[in-house]
C-alpha cells in the first residue's frame, strides 16, 4: 500500500493537468456550437 | 472587423484574397483563431462598402468590430461559467475518490499517515473551488455586506467560507478547537450543484437573446450618404448621425427613422408594424429603420438613429421582457428575504445552543442550518420556469414581452380575434374571373399578369400567383406580349402598350387597375377588384377586357389551429372592425359560430367586458396595434404578424412568423408552466419546513444538508428545464407541425 503515498500525490497533479485540458478546450470554443460536427455532413463545403 | 460564419484556418486564406484582390486595400490579415480582420485600406480608392461586399461575395459575413463586442462579451460570459462549472464538477469528483476510503473504512484500517495525506490532497484540489469556482457567491455576498442587504448568496457564501476553513483546520490542526472532521466532500459537491443551476439558467436566458439578435441582425451594414460636395458615398451605419442626408436604394433596408426628402416609394413595414401590404410614402412621409424600400430609390434625413429608433426600442423592450420578474417571483423573493434573516437567526441560535456541549459539532450544526436551507429553489422556482418557457417559445417566433402574462394565460378560457387580418393570409386569392367576348379567361389572366409582374402592389401579386398556379412557371415565361412605354400610377394602376409578340397587330395601350383607373364602372363585390380594359388614343373610351375579384385566403394552419383550441377547451370568437359582409365570410369559411362586424373599439372592449364580467378569461389576437385599450383590458394578448409598434404595443406575446396554431401551443405551455411553477413552489416550501427544523436539531450532517439543498435546486431547475425542451403537441396536428418545425427533422430531408 506504500505506493498510494506516491499515487495520492501524483493523482492531485494529474487532476491540475486535466484541469489545465479543460481551461484550454473551454477558451478555445470547443463547447460552443456543439451540433457542428454533426451538421457538418450537411454543409457543403 | 469581425468575420462571421469562419471555421478554419483555409477559411481565412480565402478572405485574404478576396480583401486583397479589391483595388486600393493596402494590406488585410485575416485571423482564423479570432475571427478578426485587419484591413488597411485607402480611403479615397476603396471605400469600406467595396471590401465588405468582396467579403460577402466570397461567403461570409463582415461586421464593423463595435458590433461584436456585445455578443463577444456575453460568449465570454458564457465561457467562464462553463470555465467555473467544469472546474467545480471535476474536482468534486476527485474530492469524492479521496473521501471515500473514509466512508467505509472500519475504525484502524486506514493509518493516520494515510488519512492525512488524503486529506491535504483533498484540501489541494478544493483550493481551485473555493478560490476559483465560488468566486460569484463571495463577490456578492461582499458586496451584500457593503450595501446592507441580504440576499441567497450571503448564507450560501457563509457556509462556504465556515466549511472550508473548519475542514482547513481539521486538515492541518487536527488537534485543535473544531476537531478533525474535514467537510471537502460536501463542499465541492454543493458548490458544484449550485454552479450547475447557474449555468443552466444562463443558458436559458442566453437563448432568448440569441432570438433577440437575430431580429436585431436586420439594420444593414453600409448606406449612402451625402457628402458635404451633394456626392453620395457609402458609409458604415455606425457612422451616420442626426441630420444626415442618406440615400436608400430599392431592395435596401432604411438604417434610420425620419422623413424622406425625395422621391417616394414604397415600404414594407412588415416587421415593425405586421402591416403586410406595403406603404406608400410621398416626400415628407416618415420612414423607420427596419423597414425595407420596395421601389425607388429616396433620400431621408435621419432624425432618429441608433438606439433612438423604434426598431431599437423593439429589441430593448423585448430584453426588458427577459428581465422582468412576475409576480409570483415578486411574491417568493418577498418571502425569500425574512426567511433568510430567520435562516441567520436560526444557524447562530443553533451554534450558541450547542457550543457548551462541542464546539465543533455546534459550527457544523450551525453550517448544516444555512446550507439545508434553499431558498434558492424557491426564488428559482419561478423565473426558471418562466424564462424556460419564454425560451421555448422564443424558439418557435413568439416573443413574450412580459412574463407575468404567462401565468394569465394559462388560464384563458376564451380567444377573441379582434382582426380579421390575422385569419387570413397576406396575400389575396382569384375567385372570379369575367371577361369580354375578345379573351378567354385564362387569356385575359396572362396578359394581366405579364403587366402585374412589374408591380409590387399585392393585387399585382395575387394576379402573378394565380397566374402561375393556373399554368407553369414556364409558360408563363414564354412570353406572348411585348411590353412597353409601362407607367404606374401608385395605389391605383398600371399603364402601358403591349403588342402580341406572335402574330401581327398593333401596339395597344391597356389599363390594369381599379374600377376607376381602368374608366370602367365600379361594380359591387364583397372582395377587391382588378380591371383590365382597352384605352383607345385618341378619347377617354375604354373597352373592358377582364374584371378579376379577389378574395382573402385562410391561413392554411387556421383550422388545425383551431380545433386544437377547442380541444383544449376555448372558446373562439371573432370580433372584427371589418365590414360585416367580409367579417361573416371569413367566420364562415374558418366555422367560426361567434362574430361580430362592424365594431368599433369602444364596441370591442364593451364586448371584452361583457365576456370578462360573465367570468371568461379572455385573451385577444390581434395585430397589436390599433386597439390599444382592448388588448390592456384583455387578460392576455397576442400580437400576430409581427405587429410591433413597439412601446406602444400592448400586446403580452408577438407572434413574429404569424402561425396561428403557435397560439395554441402558447396556452398549453402556459398551462403547463403554471403547473411546473406550483410543483417548484410546493417543492421548496415542503423541503425547507422539513429540514431547517431537523437541522437545527442536529439530525442533519453537512453532507446531507449540502446534498439535500443542491437537489431541490437542481430539482426546481431541471423540473422548469422539462419546459423548454418542445412546445406542448397539438394531439393529431402537432405530429404533422413537429415535422416541419424541428429543424433536425429538416435536415437529413435536404441531405
Amino acid at each position: 500500500m506504500d505506493i498510494l503515498y506516491l499515487l495520492i500525490p501524483l493523482s492531485v497533479g494529474l487532476v491540475l493537468l486535466v484541469l489545465l485540458g479543460l481551461w484550454w478546450a473551454v477558451y478555445r470554443g470547443q463547447f460552443e456550437n456543439i451540433e457542428q460536427e454533426a451538421e457538418r455532413i450537411l454543409r457543403d463545403n | 472587423m469581425v468575420i462571421e460564419g469562419m471555421h478554419c484556418a483555409a477559411c481565412a486564406l480565402t478572405i485574404e484574397d478576396a480583401l486583397r484582390s479589391v483595388p486600393g486595400v493596402v494590406q488585410a490579415d485575416v485571423s482564423a483563431a479570432s475571427q478578426r480582420a485587419r484591413v488597411v485600406w485607402n480611403a479615397a480608392a476603396a471605400p469600406p462598402s467595396l471590401w465588405f461586399a468582396a467579403v460577402r461575395r466570397a461567403g461570409y459575413r463582415a461586421l464593423p468590430a463595435a458590433d461584436a463586442q456585445a455578443r463577444q462579451q456575453r460568449v465570454q460570459e458564457k465561457r467562464r461559467a462553463l470555465w467555473r462549472w467544469l472546474v467545480a464538477g471535476f474536482c468534486m469528483m476527485q474530492v469524492m475518490m479521496y473521501a471515500w476510503p473514509a466512508y467505509i473504512a472500519h475504525p484502524g484500517d486506514l493509518s493516520a499517515e494515510m488519512e492525512g495525506l488524503l486529506r491535504w490532497a483533498s484540501w489541494v484540489i478544493c483550493l481551485p473551488v473555493v478560490l476559483f469556482a465560488c468566486g460569484p457567491f463571495f463577490a456578492s455576498a461582499l458586496s451584500d455586506i457593503r450595501h446592507r442587504r441580504i440576499s441567497m448568496d450571503l448564507p450560501v457564501a457563509l457556509g462556504m467560507a465556515i466549511t472550508f476553513i473548519v475542514s482547513s483546520l481539521g486538515t492541518f490542526d487536527p488537534d485543535g478547537l473544531f476537531g478533525r472532521e474535514v467537510y471537502f466532500d460536501s463542499l465541492t459537491m454543493f458548490v458544484f450543484f449550485l454552479l450547475t443551476g447557474r449555468w443552466l439558467e444562463l443558458r436559458l436566458r442566453d437563448r432568448t437573446a440569441g432570438a433577440l439578435e437575430a431580429l436585431m441582425n436586420r439594420l444593414p451594414d453600409s448606406v449612402e450618404r451625402r457628402g458635404d460636395d451633394g456626392r453620395f458615398v457609402r458609409v458604415g451605419v455606425r457612422r451616420i448621425a442626426l441630420g444626415d442626408v442618406l440615400r436608400v436604394l430599392p431592395g435596401e433596408v432604411f438604417p434610420a427613422d425620419g422623413p424622406l426628402l425625395a422621391g417616394s416609394t414604397r415600404v414594407d413595414e412588415a416587421l415593425l408594424t405586421g402591416e403586410s401590404a406595403p406603404r406608400w410614402r410621398t416626400v415628407g412621409g416618415e420612414v423607420c429603420a427596419g423597414s425595407i424600400n420596395l421601389e425607388s430609390a429616396v433620400e431621408m434625413r435621419v432624425e432618429r438613429v441608433g438606439a433612438d429608433t423604434r426598431f431599437a426600442e423593439i429589441v430593448a423592450l423585448m430584453e426588458s421582457a427577459s428581465l422582468q420578474k412576475p409576480r409570483l417571483a415578486q411574491l417568493a423573493d418577498r418571502v425569500a428575504r425574512p426567511f433568510l434573516v430567520f435562516v441567520l437567526l436560526a444557524a447562530l441560535a443553533a451554534l450558541v445552543w450547542w457550543w457548551p456541549k462541542d464546539p465543533q459539532h455546534a459550527l457544523m450544526v450551525a453550517v448544516a442550518v444555512l446550507i439545508v436551507t434553499c431558498p434558492c429553489a424557491l426564488s428559482l422556482a419561478t423565473p426558471v420556469a418562466m424564462l424556460s418557457a419564454a425560451g421555448a417559445l422564443a424558439r418557435e417566433g413568439v416573443l413574450v414581452r412580459n412574463l407575468q402574462a404567462l401565468e394569465s394565460l394559462a388560464t384563458i378560457d376564451t380567444v377573441v380575434f379582434d382582426k380579421t387580418g390575422t385569419l387570413t393570409h397576406d396575400g389575396m386569392a382569384l375567385r372570379r374571373t369575367e371577361v369580354a367576348a375578345e379573351m378567354s379567361a385564362a387569356e385575359a389572366l396572362e396578359l394581366a399578369a405579364e403587366l402585374a409582374r412589374h408591380s409590387l402592389h399585392p393585387l399585382s401579386r395575387a394576379l402573378v400567383a394565380a397566374a402561375i398556379s393556373g399554368t407553369s412557371q414556364a409558360a408563363l415565361d414564354a412570353r406572348s406580349w411585348e411590353i412597353t412605354d409601362l407607367r404606374e400610377a401608385p395605389g391605383s394602376g398600371l399603364t402601358a402598350r403591349v403588342r402580341k409578340l406572335h402574330g401581327a397587330g398593333p401596339a395597344r395601350t391597356v389599363l390594369l387597375g381599379s374600377a376607376a383607373h381602368a374608366g370602367l364602372p365600379a361594380q359591387d363585390g364583397d372582395g377587391a377588384q382588378v380591371c383590365m380594359a382597352w384605352a383607345d388614343q385618341a378619347g377617354p373610351e375604354r373597352h373592358a377586357i377582364a374584371r378579376f375579384e379577389f378574395e382573402e385566403t385562410l391561413r392554411s394552419e387556421l383550422p388545425a389551429a383551431l380545433r386544437a383550441l377547442e380541444r383544449a377547451g376555448i372558446a373562439v370568437q371573432v370580433l372584427s372592425g371589418d365590414r360585416a359582409a367580409s367579417v361573416a365570410r371569413v367566420a364562415q369559411r374558418a366555422q367560426i359560430a361567434a362574430w361580430r362586424g362592424d365594431c368599433t373599439p369602444a364596441d370591442k372592449l364593451a364586448s371584452l367586458q361583457a365576456l370578462q364580467s360573465r367570468g371568461h378569461r379572455v385573451a385577444m389576437v390581434g395585430d397589436g396595434l390599433n386597439d390599444g385599450p382592448v388588448l390592456a383590458g384583455a387578460h392576455a394578448s397576442f400580437a400576430v404578424g409581427s405587429a410591433v409598434p413597439l412601446a406602444r404595443m400592448r400586446s403580452d406575446f408577438v407572434v413574429l412568423g404569424g402561425q396561428l396554431a403557435l397560439i395554441a401551443q402558447s396556452i398549453l405551455l402556459a398551462r403547463k408552466t403554471l403547473r411546473v411553477v406550483r410543483q417548484n413552489l410546493w417543492w421548496a416550501a415542503l423541503y425547507n419546513a422539513l429540514c431547517v427544523p431537523l437541522a437545527i436539531a442536529g439530525f442533519m450532517p453537512a453532507w446531507l444538508a449540502g446534498l439535500g439543498m443542491a437537489a431541490s435546486s437542481l430539482l426546481v431547475v431541471l423540473n422548469a428545464a422539462r419546459l423548454a425542451r418542445k412546445l406542448p403537441t397539438l394531439g393529431t396536428l402537432a405530429d404533422d407541425a413537429d415535422t416541419r418545425r424541428g429543424p433536425r427533422t429538416h435536415a437529413p430531408a435536404h441531405a
